[in-house]
């Protein structure tokens, strides 16, 4: 992968899984950074929360193999798990009986680099009422202690999946902010799976993109402010585009005259072929990150 | 990889510890069915009793292995064995966590079994009757036994309770059913129902009346002995460590 560092915090080989006759997972190769805030994109049933739970050795694939800090999951998922930060997709919590303080407690004992003082500091940010029973939360509330589990161990590796799914729109920046102040306090690498891409966009710095099990795209966020870019262009009439651009998604003017394309390649070649091909480019806008996956996404769907 | 320091997994003893903990917990509503329940018997032999009544029979034995065989499933009630449950997020390898929980479960049992010999007694002092009348009522490695098969079937079987109540049903059925051709086609004799039965009442009354230690040993060996291989051939379903 180009540009990418040597220091992983994880990586996949060819991992694949399939429920059934559904393929969740079919031959990808992840590469998160040591450091990174790795964003993971793509529509339901992607294979976005199969592959969180295969890094953890919750689920064990048909195929491949993961390392998590060099370690191997399926041979060491205990210690891989001492590691991670785990928020699930599911709200449901199995210990409805406990109190919000019990579970907390429960889960400081598993894990010996829990920091009781921050685990504090994270009920008052997260407004967790510790002596409210987990049967009585509301789904934003269920999220806001799993934050707080997820973060109190200060753990290297953050799996967060849909980490905002539930929240109102006030948790959701008090949790967005405590998890930008807790990148900048501890070093983590941090995997996120998300819908909300736009709230996310701040943070991360490599996405992914995953589509029906298959990993079609995987870059840093500069590869793709730099190689995924919307192109105003003027066409002849009856002018075809040259097969080998990669179009991502097109928009056509009312009398058909200017395009718009959202294209992935260099500025330069790009420009260069539209040029040779007869059309005038007349404008090239860098997309946000949202609007860069969806072109991608649509691109793969197309295809 | 750069240098970092990895964190470490949770000590061995906290995990057990902290299991105890929390299925002692989770049983509190059995706990409190089983006050009433003890209360209420209580409260019928004190006035039998007082009314001169002999205050309990003290023929047969008390069901504690069915008790146990079940308990498990109030143990896992909160949590699947074969699910994405939240147990399985720790970083704690999961065949060694089924077992921390089972063996949590077996130390409420050994108190709860303890508790309700000391209620016997004491009844039973009440009654007139005494320790070996009520003691050797309770059939405590049957208990033990059972809760060990039960934890077996629940670790597993992906469905233990359709396999349990599927077994019963078609034990009944085949017992029926023999019952019910026993004369035309001699099915009873065939399948054996009445036949197993007396065969099972020769056997108990045989293991009741063991004439020494060493038979009785060997008998807990192997009930014990079974109910742990059970166990522990359930459980490995569970192992998570594979070799590449």
């Amino acid at each position: 992968m180009n540009g990418l560092p040597e220091s992983f915090a994880v990586t996949t080989r060819g991992l694949s899984m399939r429920y059934g006759e559904q393929t969740a997972l079919d031959g990808v190769d992840l590469r998160i950074p040591e450091g990174a805030v790795y964003v993971l994109i793509g529509a339901n049933g992607a294979g976005k929360s199969t592959a969180m739970k295969v890094l953890l050795n919750l689920e064990r694939p048909d195929a491949g193999r993961v390392e998590v800090f060099g370690l191997d999951t399926a041979s060491h998922g205990p210690e891989v798990r001492a590691q991670a930060g785990y928020i699930p997709e599911s709200h449901e919590h199995d210990y409805k009986w406990m109190t919000c303080g019990r579970l907390i407690r429960h889960a400081a004992v598993h894990y010996p680099a829990w920091d009781h003082a921050y685990a504090e500091q994270l009920v008052r940010v997260f407004g967790v009422h510790p002596e409210r029973r987990i049967g009585t939360l509301s789904k934003g509330e269920t999220r806001r202690v799993q934050f707080v589990l997820a973060l109190a161990h200060r753990p290297p590796l953050l799996l967060l999946d849909e980490p905002t799914d539930g929240l109102d729109p006030m948790a959701r920046n008090r949790a967005l902010t405590q998890l930008a102040e807790h990148l900048a306090d501890t070093p983590t690498t941090v995997l996120i799976s998300t819908h909300h891409i736009h709230e996310v966009e701040s943070l991360a710095d490599h996405v992914g993109m995953l589509s029906a099990g298959r990993l079609v795209a995987q870059l840093s966020r500069d590869e793709m402010r730099r190689t995924v870019l919307r192109y105003r262009v003027e066409v002849p009439e009856g002018w075809q585009p040259p097969g080998e651009l990669r179009i991502a998604s097109t928009r056509r003017s009312p009398g058909g005259r200017e395009v718009q394309w959202t294209l992935v390649g260099e500025e330069r070649d790009v420009t260069a072929r539209l040029h040779a091909a007869g059309a005038t480019v007349r404008e090239v806008t860098p997309l946000a990150l949202e609007e860069a996956a969806l072109a991608f996404l649509g691109e793969e769907e197309t295809a | 990889m750069s240098e970092m320091t990895l964190h470490p997994a949770p000590r061995w003893r906290d995990v057990l510890v902290e299991q105890v903990r929390i299925v002692g917990l989770s049983l509190r509503p059995v706990l409190l069915v089983v006050i009433v329940v003890l209360a209420a018997f209580t409260f019928l032999i004190a006035r039998d009793l007082l009314s001169g009544g002999e205050g309990f029979d003290s023929s047969g034995m008390f069901p504690t292995p069915l008790i146990s065989f079940l308990f498990p499933f109030a143990i896992w009630l909160h949590e699947k064995p074969f699910g994405s449950s939240f147990l399985w997020i720790f970083p704690v390898e999961r065949r060694r966590l089924a077992l921390a929980k089972v063996f949590a479960g077996f130390v409420w049992l050994a108190l709860a079994l303890a508790l309700f010999t000391a209620w016997l007694l004491a009844l039973g002092a009440l009654a007139g009757v005494g320790p070996a009348g009520t003691i050797m009522r309770i059939p405590y490695i049957g208990t033990i036994a059972t809760y060990l098969f039960g934890s077996a079937l629940l670790l597993g079987l992906r469905h233990p309770l359709k396999w349990v109540f599927g077994t019963a049903g078609l034990l009944l059925l085949v017992g029926g059913v023999s019952q019910a051709l026993e004369h035309s086609y001699g099915m009873n004799t065939l399948l054996g129902s009445s036949r197993l039965f007396f065969a099972t009442e020769r056997l108990h009354s045989a293991w009741g009346s063991l004439p020494g230690p060493g038979q009785w040993i060997l008998g807990t060996f192997l009930s014990l002995g079974a109910g742990l291989a059970a166990l522990l051939a359930a459980a490995s379903r569970h192992r998570e460590r594979r070799r590449r």
